[in-house]
């Protein structure tokens, strides 16, 4: 199963949901088949999953999906637990496992390539939703009950290593542009000021 | 920290507007958590690491929500990463509410801490902007201050909390 292809089956159940990426070679494939007003692109491994998190947390009635990689979960592990105590009801969580660091010129292996199980990781520390697929149909099978039905959803899709993203075009918005269209898109579709006039007194309004 | 300051503190972070807090407990500060957590106009997210605070947080920042994060001065060293992985490049305002460990007035300080005071220069470094709060009498203002330059800059900021809160 290849990681271009879990992504292309995605592009199409995507209404109004947020996507939120992690900085890896799915960052860029996405931002390749996607012109999502809600992607939120993160730059930086170990990252994407707290942000997206948060996100969940701050706007319940949305979903909110966030594409993961082994390389960067395994940077930010520590994020597992507050998943699992915090059970966001609207976040479905991804994890691309192609059990290598493929981002760098030359791949290394992850931990996952040895003994590291990263559906039983997430099980431990108490996600009992957290499931591994291996192929496309059982991957839009996972996602497409994920996005219909509600209650927090980890999905680790194990994945041949590709480098074909090396070759793609990198998105063509910059992370701040791409915050502040995400941003924006938020505040028309949530109804609601994001950042708040500073010079309000009461710092609700929108700027 | 006194419960009476605890008390205040919550108060005024609730008067400027902050509605969400990420945290991992320490020792310094701890009075103000069970505040918190009792209070429904508050969304109170403990996590594991200050890395992930900060990440949790900048979400909720995204989200519309005036968001806090708790910690104790080492948090800065070990929230660096995502300060300025996601918060500093992305643009994204925050209050860091950071028990000055180790610092100069720290009336709790030890061998333990004597290396921790220099939490503020990595801020510096970082380019966030920081403040260091020894006394109470204005405290409010001190708070309202910060979380105006948050939103003003869309960056985080911090106050380093040491004297008469560390009693």
């Amino acid at each position: 199963m290849k990681r271009f292809d879990c992504l292309e089956l995605l592009v199409p159940l995507i209404k109004d949901e947020i996507v939120v990426t992690s900085g890896s070679g799915q960052r860029v494939e996405w931002g390749h088949l996607s012109q999502h007003e809600g992607n939120l692109f993160i730059g930086s491994l170990g990252i994407a999953l707290g942000v997206g998190l948060g996100l969940a947390i701050g706007l319940p009635k949305r979903k909110t999906i966030v594409l993961e990689a082994d390389g960067s979960l395994l940077l930010s592990l520590f994020n597992l637990p507050t998943l699992a105590n915090q059970n966001p009801a609207n976040l479905v969580v991804i994890v691309f496992d192609n059990q290598a660091y493929s981002g760098s010129n030359i791949s290394h292996p992850t931990a996952t390539a040895g003994k590291t199980d990263l559906e039983m990781t997430a099980k431990g520390t108490g996600i009992g939703s957290a499931i591994t697929v291996r192929d496309t149909a059982a991957f839009k099978r996972e996602v497409t009950s994920a996005l219909r039905k509600t209650g927090l959803r980890f999905i680790v899709a194990k994945v041949e290593e590709t480098v074909d993203h090396r070759k793609m075009s990198r998105p063509n918005v910059d992370l701040l542009e791409n915050k502040y269209r995400f941003v924006r898109y938020l505040e028309r579709t949530e109804g609601k000021a994001i950042f708040p006039n500073e010079r309000s007194e009461g710092q609700k309004s929108i700027e | 920290m006194k419960d009476n300051v605890a008390q205040r503190l919550v108060s005024a972070l609730k008067e400027s507007g902050i509605d969400f807090l990420t945290y991992l407990p320490e020792t310094r500060l701890s009075e103000m958590i069970p505040l918190v957590r009792a209070d429904s106009d508050f969304k109170v997210v403990p996590t594991t690491s200050e890395a992930e605070a900060v990440s949790i947080a900048a979400g909720a920042a995204l989200s519309g929500h005036q968001a806090a994060v708790y910690m104790e001065g080492t948090g800065v060293y070990v929230s660096a990463y995502s300060l300025i992985s996601v918060c500093a490049r992305f643009g994204v305002p925050m209050l860091l509410l950071v028990s000055y460990v180790g610092s100069f007035a720290d009336k709790k300080n030890s061998s333990a801490f004597s290396h921790y005071g220099r939490a503020a220069k990595l801020l510096e470094a970082l380019g966030i902007e920081y403040q260091v709060v020894s006394r109470a009498e204005n405290l409010e203002e001190q708070i309202g201050d910060a979380t105006r330059a948050m939103n003003s800059l869309k960056l985080p900021v911090a106050l380093f909390f040491t004297g008469e809160f560390t009693l």
